[in-house]
């Protein structure tokens, strides 16, 4: 199938009445979750999954995708209003979109993050298109080993580039791999881990381990943190106008923003957060007047708002091309696929055309959703900011519990997730990465398949792993990593001890 | 706090886990070969390698000065409370009652007081549970108590 037939194929799937309304609902829920802070998109996909047992695999992953890329849009509102992020990836935009609110231009920047949203997005798409190809071409020729070694590589890039200890991101990494162990033991059929439990002969349930982790540790930490005193102004479409010079300022960084985020969302373990960051970094250094910046530049809006949203979408490429998730949002994503018997990888292109097309050309429709419904209804979303927390998290709470319970009907998974909750929560207020556990949740009964195939092929001979030169790179850049990380950690460490 | 004291207990448990999981491996499972791997193997490695980490977290921390983190303990008891009085009442009083029990165990700890509000908020997440779930979705549950429906 030609570029042009699979874009053709993909409207046929994604024009679908069964997938559109997916498409809107999920561009909607994401901008709801986006705009009300202390809840997440990772949280709303995690209390979204058991519903996609319920309807087709196309339609259930262009949903939980819209919902991610929603949450993009939604999350600048509150940034932009209340100077409280409504997702981590729209932390950057508080610095200038907070001031810019504060002069009594909170409509243009409002205007700025859609506009910069939706260009980065639809960039990101035709990132996404010429990538995905090429590398799934390039990862037929991948082997066993291989992919184990391109695993460990994202596994840890995810652990020395997120913020926080080496050594406790890579613990959380380890103690996830550990729990994907439970369960039957796919090569030699033994129970592992399982205790005699029936309920956990097919290991732990994806979305009990996720919910407890994200729902419930979400909700704990923020029922104090989350009150606000909603915004302190409405505001009208005319307010949105931007002025022809505001305009002309908004062209180059998103431009920038959008070729960074498109470049490090596509690779394994960066993603869109980081995205953000390195864009407004990029921005104040190319400026003329750096001064400007944190007290409401527009350049510093438009160009993180751009980076987040293209890095949200190429995010998808390893994941449906190689089958490796880059963040923890998209090892849900891909939890959602094998829910559904779809393996993500190489083959996914030729396997399932109607699942990669239709995702593809999704990405548009819901974006255009998003443009289309938020510019002239941001006052009701500014109006969503007036709902505290404390009416959401218990009617969140009995949703975690239905959404458990739907899966398999068992009061038992509620418990669970209680416990998981607990030990989340505890894990995220010493500084642990609960996220990263998930990623090596989803990433370990991988490594563990290829690694043991690797070995069988080389008949027990670790030097597979120096022979092929594709895992061979793969492992110089894993130790590269842990050396750069060693090293910042030292630098960071004495910083400490200097300052104490 | 005199010392990283989070650090040093995190990294404690975690390296007793993790020893934990490679001396019940160890037993339990056969290790194989490093051609044909057994089930073994795979967690026998990774109980170590978290042993290992657990200790590099641990040791370090015991010359480094902690800060104090506030712990949200009433919060946390709420939560779970309310989530284990779900698990366990659902079978028994019926989604309906539970729903409504559920909310204001957890409601309990909002950073408002007052009774008003949460009998409010509970009357109207019962009343959604019963149109999304009872009647919209037609979810399998006990909708009253002893009875399924």
């Amino acid at each position: 199938m030609t570029t042009m037939e699979g874009l053709a194929h993909g409207l046929a799937v994604a024009l679908q009445p069964g997938v559109l309304i997916y498409s809107l609902l999920g561009a909607v829920l994401g901008t709801l979750v986006g705009v009300l802070p202390g809840i997440g998109a990772m949280a709303a996909i995690t209390l979204l999954l058991p519903i996609t047992y319920y309807i087709s695999s196309e339609a259930a992953l262009v949903m939980l995708a819209a919902v991610y890329y929603g949450a993009q849009y939604g999350g600048a509102v509150a940034s932009i209003l209340l100077r409280l992020p409504g997702t981590p990836q729209s932390a950057v935009t508080t610095l200038d979109g907070y001031p810019m609110a504060q002069q009594g231009r909170a409509g243009v920047a409002l205007f700025t993050a859609m506009i910069s949203s939706f260009a980065g997005s639809m960039l990101g798409i035709v990132i996404l298109v010429l990538l995905a190809g090429g590398l799934s071409q390039l990862a037929t020729s991948f082997g066993a080993a291989d992919y184990a070694a391109m695993m460990v590589l994202g596994l840890v890039a995810a652990s020395t580039i997120g913020e926080g200890r080496l050594s406790k991101s890579l613990a959380m990494v380890v103690l996830g791999v550990i729990l994907g162990c439970v369960g039957t033991d796919v090569n030699s059929g033994a129970q592992r881990f399982t205790f005699g439990q029936v309920q956990l002969l097919d290991g732990i349930n994806l979305v009990a381990l996720a919910m407890g982790l994200f729902g419930l540790a979400e909700i704990i930490g923020n029922i104090r943190k989350a009150e606000h005193d909603g915004p302190p102004a409405r505001v009208s479409l005319r307010e949105l106008v931007p002025t022809r010079d505001d305009l002309r300022r908004l062209v180059a960084p998103i431009a920038r923003g959008t070729a960074l985020g498109g470049f490090f969302g596509a690779l394994p373990g960066t993603g869109s957060t980081i995205s953000s960051f390195l864009s407004y970094a990029l921005e104040r250094r190319v400026a003329r007047q750096p001064e400007r910046f944190g007290k409401g530049a527009i350049e510093g809006v438009a160009g993180p708002e751009a980076a987040n949203n293209s890095a949200s979408i190429t995010a998808f490429v390893p994941t449906l091309t190689l089958g490796i998730p880059g963040d923890p949002i998209m090892a849900l994503m891909l939890g959602a696929l094998v829910i559904h018997g779809i393996q993500p990888g190489p083959m996914m292109l030729e396997a399932h055309p109607d699942m990669f097309w239709g995702l593809v050309i999704s990405f548009g429709i819901g974006n255009l959703f998003l443009l289309v419904l938020n510019l002239p209804l941001i006052g009701i979303w500014v109006a969503m900011l007036r709902i505290p927390f404390r009416w959401l998290y218990p009617a969140i709470i009995i949703f975690v519990c239905l959404g458990v319970y739907s899966v398999r009907g068992s009061t038992f998974d509620i418990v669970m997730v209680a416990g998981i909750g607990v030990i989340g929560y505890a894990l995220t207020q010493a500084a642990f990465s609960p996220a990263l556990l998930l990623l090596g949740f989803v990433l370990g009964p991988l490594i563990e398949t290829n690694l043991r195939r690797a070995l069988l092929i080389s008949r027990g001979d670790p030097m597979i792993f120096l022979e092929r030169p594709i895992a061979c790179g793969f492992g110089i850049a894993t130790v590269a990593l842990l050396i750069y990380g060693f090293v910042k950690h030292r630098k960071h460490g004495l910083q400490e001890k200097r300052g104490s | 706090m005199r010392r990283d004291l989070y650090d040093l207990g995190w990294g404690v448990i975690l390296a007793l886990t993790g020893l934990a999981v490679a001396g019940y491996a160890w037993v339990s499972y056969d290790m194989g070969s490093l051609r044909r791997m057994g089930p073994g193997f795979f967690p026998v490695t990774l109980g170590l390698l978290l042993a290992g980490l657990g200790a590099l977290i641990a040791i370090p921390a015991m010359g480094r000065p902690g800060q104090r983190r506030p712990f949200a303990w009433p919060e946390t008891i709420a939560v779970v409370t309310a989530l284990l009085v779900f698990g366990l009442a659902l079978d028994g009083l019926g989604v309906l009652l539970t729903t409504a029990l559920t909310v204001l165990i957890a409601s309990a700890v909002a950073p408002r007081r007052g009774l008003g509000w949460r009998l409010g908020l509970t009357i109207a997440v019962t009343a959604l549970v019963w149109l999304v779930f009872v009647q919209g979705l037609n979810m399998s549950l006990p909708v009253w108590p002893g009875a399924w429906r």
